[in-house]
């Protein structure tokens, strides 16, 4: 079968699918998964300072079954791995990746010639939508991440850029 | 309390705790042996954040390490910082002004209220209580703020250097710093205690739960509130005085019911207790440099065996440096407390119930990464 | 008497004290010649504890390392960790113990052995100190000691699969 000719679904709704992305972008739920010191500062943007609810972002939600995007918050390694995989392929579609850290961008600090144990990067083990450098990336950064994100998701930007 | 659950083996499933679990604060992962509700046999399994430092350590000279210190125990990322500098120092004969341990006092201090702070807001945020995790960061986030000012980082400091610190602490760190000491002296009882300490949720949770004796401390080499909870007075900052602590006059709170609250209770005091070192450290701040003359670009300490210990929030931090007269680190052991406190859970762990174990692990305060190294 | 010295006593009992002399070259044509060196090869010896943070430095060999747990454990010292340091060139590995005292301030005693590189085993001393048994572990997982009649050896760190002991000198992934 030629799959090119075959489109995502045979009946197309365009401004139903734009509804539900606009829906998706303003509630993502990211999956508390964190690994490391990133995790740290993920948890502030969760607190009550920088407060990810303004963003609809603040259901952090412990099962991969509920959840719709992954904070990769830190640095994965060979015995990780697997783990890692296995989460982010029991999450629902449509799902997205944020890396956040070096760590989760390129091993970040572990980077080095005598590394023997961290995987150099989360896009090493699944398709990684928004990369946010840092070691740790600030909140704002992730909250820029996220904000990043929406508008992967819906093509346009709904806060203004600061 | 204890069932006697080894009589009825014959029935057992196990049940497989992380890596990913909201109350493993990150990658734990324990394989525990279930009889219905109760724990046959607990296992920790670590390794899933290990990050090579004792071998980065090999791989670069001693300043290069010093970054890698603050992402051990990202929680207290300064008293990893001061154990360093300090054993480096200790090889190399280095002096450091005494501003400059002033001041290591100042931020050390400030970081372990930071470090329990969070980790009171990740205990309740285990037990299923949200709204503290809110105050808790409200508070912590005015001692980032103050860091930040000096540091110029919120989490990883890398604000040591042998033979002092980077940055000098202005006034405006100053009124900051003891306008702070103010505003928690004011918060922890209404706040704090009222609202947690006496809530009888919380005390049927963690009273009785969890008892750790003096002597599996001592089998297991657990320190810190572990310990001091367990009725063991030791602290590092007593019991062998680094820097300037013994300067100041602090007390070591130690509670021996042995059980959760306890260490709950001590840890919520050791609060306090650095709010008190960090008002007579301000007071007592002498002035002068706050880096030592003449410290060498390339360091090469001589041969020999260094050991070094400090107190950070979770217990008795080593760092043995052993030296061969090269510019990098022939081998660096990093003694950290977490290691040997968890060493114990599987045994204390046996027979509990499992709902307990879990707040049994909170009241024991894991950073993974440290744990792992 | 002070812990540093019931300790000590109680390791000479089981490590008796001894050093050898390793005598300087002759002096050359107008030197002055080198007095001896005297190396601490075996038991207990005090040691500054404001220049090295150890009171105590106890040498000894693997055979001995079970009746020097013993005999720490009689005098209520607590285990801090055990430590491996590689020496390729004198082809050893070094397991290094250190321990310290709840009550009594500024004691760490630090217990050094050395075994063949080829075949590192040193006898386990997870049965005096519980808390070894991680030690253990992680001696093993990163240099490759096997600790003998350990209850529980396996690797704790590295993936169960690893085939390497990535902090000896000479791996390089
Ligand atoms: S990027 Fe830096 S802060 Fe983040 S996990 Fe890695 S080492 Fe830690």
């Amino acid at each position: 079968m030629e799959s090119e000719n075959v489109p995502s679904s045979i009946v197309q709704f365009a401004q139903l699918d734009k509804l539900l992305s606009l829906g998706r972008a303003n509630s993502l739920w990211p999956m508390t998964f964190g690994l490391a010191c990133c995790a740290i500062e993920m948890m502030c943007t969760g607190g009550s300072r920088y407060d990810i609810s303004r963003f609809g972002a603040e259901v952090f939600r412990p099962s991969p079954r509920q959840s719709d995007v992954m904070i990769v918050a830190g640095t994965i390694n060979k015995k990780l791995e697997l783990a890692v995989k296995t989460l982010y392929d029991q999450m629902p579609e449509p799902k997205w990746v944020i890396a956040m850290g070096n760590c989760a961008i390129s091993g970040g600090p572990f980077k080095v010639k005598e590394n023997y144990n961290v995987v150099e990067g989360a896009d090493k083990l699944f398709p990684v939508d928004v990369y946010i450098p840092g070691c740790p990336p600030r909140p704002e950064a992730l909250l820029e991440g996220i904000m990043t994100l929406e508008e992967k998701i819906t093509g346009t930007r709904r806060w203004p850029r600061v | 309390m204890t069932l006697p659950v080894h009589l009825r083996h014959d029935e057992t499933f196990v049940l497989n705790l992380g890596p990913q679990h909201p109350a493993t604060h990150g990658v734990l992962r324990v394989k525990l042996t279930m009889d219905g509700e109760y724990i046959v046999k607990a296992e920790p399994v670590l390794g899933y954040i290990h990050r090579m430092h004792e071998k980065l350590a090999e791989a670069g000279t001693y300043p290069q390490f010093m970054p890698n210190t603050a992402r051990m125990d990202y929680l207290h990322a300064l008293a990893f910082n001061h154990g360093y500098a300090l054993a480096v120092e200790k090889a190399a004969g280095i002096e450091v002004p005494e501003r400059a341990e002033y001041i290591r006092v100042i931020t050390v201090e400030l970081n372990r209220i930071a470090s329990h702070l969070l980790w009171w807001a990740a205990f309740l945020l285990d037990l299923g209580g949200f709204t503290p995790l809110l105050y808790a960061f409200d508070d912590r986030e005015q001692i980032i703020d103050l860091l930040e000012r000096v540091t110029g980082s919120r989490l990883t400091y890398c604000y040591m250097r042998f033979g002092g610190v980077y940055n000098d602490i202005d006034d405006e760190f100053i009124t900051g710093t003891r306008d702070f000491i103010t505003r928690l002296r004011s918060r922890m009882p209404r706040m704090y205690h009222d609202l947690v300490t006496h809530n009888i949720i919380l005390i049927k949770r963690i009273k009785d739960i969890g008892f750790i004796s003096e002597e599996q401390c001592r089998r297991y080499g657990a320190t810190g509130p572990v310990a001091r909870g367990s009725g063991i007075n030791y602290d590092v900052r007593k019991n062998e005085p680094y820097s300037v602590y013994q300067e100041f006059d602090f007390d070591v709170p130690v509670y021996s019911e042995c059980d959760s609250m306890a260490r709950y209770m001590v840890r919520m005091d050791e609060i306090e207790q650095s709010l008190r070192i960090i008002e007579q450290a301000l007071d007592k701040l002498p002035d002068g440099p706050v880096m030592a003359k003449k410290v060498p670009k390339i360091l090469k300490p001589g041969l020999g065996y260094h050991y070094s210990a400090v107190e950070t929030a979770r217990g008795s931090l080593g760092h043995m440096l052993v030296c061969n007269g090269d510019k990098n680190p022939y081998k660096l052991k990093l003694r950290s407390p977490t290691f040997s406190n968890l060493s114990l859970y599987g045994e204390v762990a046996e027979g509990m119930l499992l709902a307990d174990a879990l707040a049994f692990m909170g009241s024991l305060d894991l950073v993974i990464p440290e744990i792992d190294r | 008497m002070s812990v540093i010295e019931s300790v000590k006593a109680a390791i000479e009992k089981v490590v008796p004290f001894s050093e050898t002399v390793i005598p300087a070259d002759p002096a050359g044509e107008g030197e002055e010649q080198q007095p001896d060196q005297v190396v601490h090869s075996a038991g207990a010896k005090e040691v500054d504890f404001a220049k090295t943070g150890c009171s105590l430095d106890v040498l000894c060999t693997a055979e001995q390392i079970l009746d020097v747990a013993h005999a720490l454990d009689g005098e209520q010292l607590f285990i801090e960790s055990i430590a491996g340091v590689d020496w390729p060139k004198e082809d050893q590995i070094e397991v290094v113990y250190t321990f310290s005292h709840f009550q009594d301030s500024d004691v760490r005693v630090m217990v050094r052995l050395r075994v063949p590189r080829s075949e590192p085993k040193v006898p386990t001393i997870s049965k005096v100190f519980s808390g070894a048994d991680w030690h253990e572990r992680e001696t093993y997982d990163f240099y490759g000691v096997e600790f003998t009649d350990h209850p529980n050896l396996i690797r704790i760190l590295l993936p169960e699969d690893a085939d390497f002991y990535p902090l000896r000198k000479d791996y390089m992934p």
